[in-house]
């Protein structure tokens, strides 16, 4: 082992919604390489507690620390909140977020959105960028439609857009929100492909997905969420197929009749 | 209490003429409009025709200037016809137009065809299902339209209505250029002769204030009526 | 049309009232409409961009002062607006002694303060309404990849803003021109200035006003036109394929 920082650490994540806890105490390690899925029924916390990670979501208390480097918080009147925004900046793009909705800048051809946040804020000259943001959309298949707007792509592709657009920033970890969760069932195989083709090249994921095959198949390591908890977490052989939890059994239980 | 240096009556009565001017023009518009827009819906193709030149050509035309064609033009061609009725049968007959009357007219007739736009937006944003429904049930035209179109209608046009009827109020201001004592040309008289131009004119815009800002509340809250049993959607 | 031609041939050649000094007198109206608005709008757009980004903002003291301002030059006719710019000037006790009223004397100015602050009012309610408009999903994921907010409204708010609020900006540029037809009430020879002087000259009212209307019917068609276009440039990223 060398004693290079680990790419994700975060401890103790609080965070409430008014009254409402959502989030009662959450801890991750991603090691580099790392594929961890977070999985659990609708309102376990699993979306909330991936946008703390890069705090679109403010944690009320809790630890996050980025290749080593801790964000710094203060308290202020509206909670607690980053003490230095351009920090916080410059971890955000070390961590690349990709959205359920996909979320492409719906005013910009697929290329610029690849190329916006390489060029405007890590700097990468322009031509550079280009040359990286065409290899990345050769990557997902979609070089033909480079020069398209959002609009005019399937769910699909904009999703496997937004993958390139998060590649671009070279991230340290990739966060993924539930990424095929709005996409029609014959769409959804094209986009686990590419994921599945990161974790074969070491990417280092959190995934927040309902994806069962996706998590026993790729990821290394399965948490089970309730109720702003983890429930069970472990190996996804194990866990998901051996659930200790009586909650974890009902939730793998086939659906329907 | 304000010194109006003796223009304080006046002012009043022409903001009551500014209010009835606006009211009464708010009719006719109305009254146009949802003819215009039964006209453009209509299967009558010259009838269709009528309305669109109607109301293309009015709103590409400012309002001042249909003002003074209507207003002035209203004079003379109605003395032509008298002058031709003199000479062909010897009656001799000598009409004014009546100032106010022909501002309601050329207000009413300009904003009838604002409001033929949004009645017709609102007819067509009417699910047809509804009006099949009502035809399904053994309605007749008249009582589908009564009880299921123009209801159903009402809640897309109000906000369009609300925002015409406050435009509306505001262009009432171009009769005092034509002649009309409204409050802004007493205020403009006020403001020449005692050179005392906020003392006039503030009181004056205060007064349009307070009429759009309490038009905006009843509007607001007539849409919430209309709106009943319709979610809110985002 | 040979037939037309040859009937209103006559008419055009023995009339009196569009003899070539009229026309003239109507093109030096047409000129300086489209001066007053072009420099109202302009100046206007300027004014609105910030304080539509202000009107936005989460600062509340800020956001409602520029509400109120908004208010008041939305819910006034902008006949009342102007009287208070030029009385309000001209008016000023000692201004026609002091140095500068040779330079605020001429209509023109008084005519653009009213116009500027006017029009600068409807904009910032528009962009105001666009910037509301831009799905909260692409702002989240300009910060998320690590935008600053000033940077997140240079690159991604404003353009997409400005683009969504095209067709309401056009309106709103139709509705200044039509406005701009008080500016005669001060003296400034606008287009409808002039149509006044012609029928009050000859006596021709519909002469004098149907040619000025069709004056600004061209000009309301051809800012339609402009803006179709710019729409079709700008706005090619909300059609499908």
């Amino acid at each position: 082992m060398t004693d290079e920082p680990i790419p994700l650490h975060v401890s103790g994540i609080h965070k409430k919604f008014g009254d409402t806890e959502v989030l009662r105490g959450i801890s991750l390690e991603a090691h580099k390489g790392d594929v961890i899925t977070l999985i659990g029924a609708s309102g376990s916390g699993k979306s909330t507690f991936l946008r703390c990670l890069n705090l679109l979501e403010r944690p009320d208390s809790g630890e996050i620390s980025v290749h080593g480097e801790s964000i710094r918080f203060r308290m202020t009147r509206r909670g607690r909140e980053p003490a230095d925004r351009s920090q916080l900046e410059r971890i955000r793009t070390r961590l690349a977020m990709v959205f359920q909705n996909f979320n492409l800048w719906a005013h910009m051809t697929l290329l610029d959105n690849v190329i916006e946040a390489p060029i405007y804020v890590r700097g990468v000259p322009r031509k550079a960028a280009r040359e990286q943001g065409m290899a990345l959309l050769e990557r997902v298949g979609l070089t033909e439609r480079a020069h398209a707007y959002p609009a005019q792509l399937s769910g699909g592709q904009q999703q496997r857009g937004a993958i390139a657009r998060a590649l671009a920033m070279d991230p340290e970890v990739m966060l993924f929100d539930e990424p095929t969760s709005a996409l029609d069932p014959e769409l959804v195989g094209d986009v686990l492909e590419v994921m599945r083709e990161l974790a074969a090249e070491g990417r280092t994921m959190v995934v927040v997905t309902h994806e069962m095959d996706f998590a026993r198949d790729v990821s290394n390591h399965v948490m089970y969420l309730h109720k702003g908890q983890v429930e069970e977490q472990g190996n996804p052989a194990e866990v998901l197929s051996h659930p200790e939890s009586e909650r974890l059994r009902q939730f793998l239980a086939p659906r329907g009749r | 209490m304000i010194d109006f240096m003796g223009y304080g009556p006046r002012l009043l009565e022409g903001a009551l003429l500014t209010a009835q001017l606006a009211v009464l023009s708010l009719l006719l518009a109305l009254v146009l409009g949802l003819a215009t827009a039964s006209a453009r819906l209509s299967q009558n193709p010259p009838l269709r025709a009528i309305a669109v030149v109607y109301t293309v050509a009015i709103r590409s035309v400012p309002d001042l200037v249909l003002m003074m064609l209507l207003f002035y033009g209203a004079q003379i061609g109605l003395n032509q016809i008298t002058d031709a009725i003199y000479n062909h049968w010897g009656y001799d007959i000598f009409i004014t137009i009546d100032p106010f009357a022909a501002g309601v007219a050329t207000i009413g007739l300009i904003f009838g065809a604002y409001m033929a736009e949004t009645f017709r937006g609102a007819f067509l944003a009417v699910d047809r299902g509804q009006i099949e429904a009502g035809a399904a049930y053994g309605m007749s035209r008249w009582l589908v339209f009564r009880h299921i179109r123009f209801p159903l209608m009402m809640r897309h046009a109000l906000p369009g209505l609300g925002n015409n009827w406050m435009v509306l109020l505001k262009t009432t201001a171009l009769v005092s250029i034509i002649g009309l004592s409204d409050m802004v040309r007493i205020a403009a008289e006020a403001t020449r002769a005692t050179h005392q131009t906020f003392l006039f004119m503030i009181p004056v815009a205060l007064g349009y204030l307070v009429m759009t800002s309490v038009s905006e509340v009843i509007f607001g809250w007539l849409s919430r009526r209309y709106n009943a049993g319709f979610e809110e959607q985002h | 049309m040979q037939e037309l031609l040859q009937s209103i041939a006559p008419w055009l050649a023995d009339n009196a009232i569009f003899t070539p000094q009229t026309l003239a007198q109507y093109w030096e109206g047409f000129v300086n409409t489209v001066q007053l608005v072009f420099i109202s709008l302009v100046l206007g757009l300027i004014l609105a961009l910030p304080l539509s980004i202000g009107r936005a903002s989460r600062l509340k003291p800020l956001s409602l002062a520029i509400w109120v301002y908004t208010w008041v030059f939305r819910g006034t006719p902008l006949l009342v607006q102007l009287y208070i710019a030029y009385y309000g000037l001209a008016f000023i006790p000692g201004i026609q002694q002091s140095i500068v009223w040779p330079l605020i004397r001429d209509p023109l100015y008084p005519a653009l303060l009213a116009f500027m602050l006017n029009t600068a009012a409807y904009t910032t309610e528009i962009f105001y309404g666009a910037i509301k408009a831009t799905p909260r999903g692409e702002v989240e994921a300009a910060r998320a990849y690590g935008m600053s907010s000033l940077m997140a409204y240079r690159r991604i708010i404003l353009p997409s803003a400005l683009r969504r609020a095209l067709p309401a900006y056009g309106n709103e540029v139709i509705f200044m021109l039509h406005a701009s037809a008080i500016a005669s009430v001060v003296t400034i020879t606008d287009l409808t200035g002039v149509a006044y002087n012609v029928y009050a000259r000859f006596y021709a009212p519909f002469s004098a006003f149907i040619f000025v209307a069709l004056c600004y019917m061209v000009l309301s068609f051809a800012i339609q036109g402009a803006f179709k276009l710019l729409e079709k440039r700008m706005l090619v990223h909300l059609q499908p394929a």
